[in-house]
């Protein structure tokens, strides 16, 4: 295995980490499955792309697509929690409309940002050293608002939601909150990858989430969830080791197109091992 | 102050209502016991004054919020927060953007006054406790949580003699001094007899004992005994006509 692939992995691997952190905020803090992640994160890359195509600045690209994508968490939340409509049932069908919504945003399936700018260019440490700057200034500020009174409550909704709803906390406002951030990072995520890969492709969300949730679960089996800091930190070490993993693999012959079979294969290889070590 | 007039409640699939057209009325600050055989109607009346239940018919006024503690220890904590961030939760009733870990000392000195050591454990996940621990955390957790209304439910059931005595005293010392109108399940006929300024009793759904002032505090186990078991006669005697017809 090669340094570059070595470094590549770890660049691809970062990304992957906030696509792990979105998913670890509506599935470990608020008990909510949340299959928005399929639809956000191109929505973020859609729009970043055609953003960045008009001549607008990156970060305001950026910040737009996250924006929108965040807006489809909102509306995951508002149809879960309004219209009694089961959280996965929600995503399933945001993430469905998404994919058109995002074809019409570009007006065709695939752009190419050859020309556009962007964060990165070819010097791959300098790329990762922009993405943990920006990875940083999204997780430091959630794990210190988790340590507020409102992150407390923020906990209690996905840990005991009949005594945060005894103790008056709006479940409702919480989820929203949280699965707005959630959306967000997805949008920050996608935006990232279409400005590293210098094209945007409406087909790059199709298992996302699997690959963020084999990520969140590997980190969670090496270092566990036990403590706060803990948790924070497994999106990140298992989104570094999947990405090495998924690297090794492929140096060693595995077709790409063999890709995803292999990566439900680890979700539910870490499953099994983690019922295993329970017992 | 709690009132409740005339409630009723009844479960799909029973014959017979839970509750029937029940009137009680709790001054501000009172303690009353409530005793009862199983299924005599207590514990969905405590689910009706907290809210988890709605009542058929009838009224029920609360002065107040309306704080609890069940059986069940998990149903009232969060067993993987810390003990700090579990009473932080229920004790911070203006929450702020600031860190909770600024309540530290207050919370400590609130467990020390256990006298049960348990504040070396602050930092420490709920679930590391022995069931009676977090029980008694929970209760602290309730006494301190700015209701006005306690209600406990057989809380003290499931622990050992010595921290069942314990967390009485503690319970009881506690509703005193913050003044709490207080409703509490027990099947421990020594604890109706000797807390409380009241005692209620209940059969298939209704209040048939209630006593309060020189009655209650005059009452001798053997004579609360007998009253129960006078009326768990009658209701044995009832189904047997029941299964005869």
């Amino acid at each position: 295995m090669s340094i570059d692939l070595i470094m590549n992995g770890l660049q691809q691997g970062l990304i992957l980490a906030i696509i792990a952190y979105s998913i670890m905020i509506p599935f470990r803090f608020l008990d909510f499955a949340d299959l928005t992640a399929d639809g956000a994160y191109p929505l973020g890359g859609a729009i970043c792309a055609v953003c960045m195509l008009s001549g607008m600045h990156t970060m305001v690209a950026i910040l737009c697509s996250m924006i929108c994508a965040g807006a489809v968490g909102i509306c995951t939340a508002l149809i879960t929690l309004k219209f009694r409509v089961n959280s996965m049932l929600a995503g399933i069908i945001l993430s469905t409309m998404a994919y058109s919504v995002n074809l019409r945003i570009m007006g065709k399936p695939n752009i190419a940002l050859f020309d556009c700018g962007g964060l990165f260019d070819s010097n791959i440490v300098g790329n990762m050293a922009i993405i943990v700057g920006i990875l940083a200034s999204c997780v430091f500020p959630f794990a210190l608002f988790l340590r507020t009174d409102f992150g407390l409550r923020f906990r209690a909704v996905g840990l005991n939601p009949n005594l945060a709803k005894q103790q008056r906390i709006s479940i409702e406002k919480y989820t929203v909150f949280g699965l707005f951030a959630a959306g967000a990072m997805f949008g920050l995520a996608g935006s990232l990858i279409v400005q590293l890969q210098n094209y945007m492709d409406v087909g790059i969300g199709v298992g996302i989430l699997i690959h963020g949730l084999a990520s969140l679960m590997i980190g969670e089996t090496i270092i566990g969830n036990a403590t706060l800091n803990r948790q924070l930190t497994a999106p990140l070490l298992g989104a570094l080791v999947y990405q090495q993993v998924q690297g090794v693999a492929l140096s060693l012959g595995l077709a790409p197109s063999d890709l995803k079979f292999f990566t439900g294969s680890i979700v539910l290889s870490v499953i099994a091992f983690k019922k295993w070590r329970e017992k | 102050m709690l009132k409740i007039s005339n409630v009723t409640k009844s479960f799909s699939g029973v014959f017979e209502p839970v509750l029937k057209r029940v009137n009680l009325s709790l001054e501000e600050g009172e303690f009353c016991t409530l005793i009862g055989a199983n299924g005599s109607g207590k514990s969905t009346l405590l689910k009706i004054i907290s809210g988890e239940y709605v009542a058929d018919s009838g009224k029920i006024k609360r002065d107040g919020e309306v704080s609890q503690v069940v059986q069940e220890v998990n149903k009232g904590t969060i067993p993987s927060m810390t003990m700090l961030e579990n009473i932080a939760l229920i004790c911070v009733k203006t929450p702020r953007f600031s860190f909770y870990g600024r309540h530290k000392n207050d919370i400590a000195d609130k467990i020390r006054s256990l006298n049960i050591g348990l504040e070396k454990f602050i930092d420490q996940p709920l679930s590391v406790l022995s069931g009676g621990q977090r029980q008694t955390i929970a209760t602290l957790m309730a006494l301190n949580s700015g209701s006005k209304i306690l209600l406990l439910d057989e809380h003290t059931s499931a622990l050992d003699p010595k921290m069942q005595t314990l967390l009485m005293e503690y319970t009881a010392k506690s509703v005193r001094k913050l003044g709490l109108t207080t409703l509490m399940i027990t099947h421990n006929m020594e604890d109706a007899v000797k807390y409380g300024d009241r005692l209620i009793m209940m059969h298939r759904g209704q209040i048939v004992v209630d006593l309060k002032g020189h009655e209650k505090s005059n009452l001798k186990i053997q004579s609360l005994l007998e009253m129960f078991h006078k009326f768990e006669d009658q209701s044995l005697l009832h189904c047997g006509e029941e299964n005869v017809n």
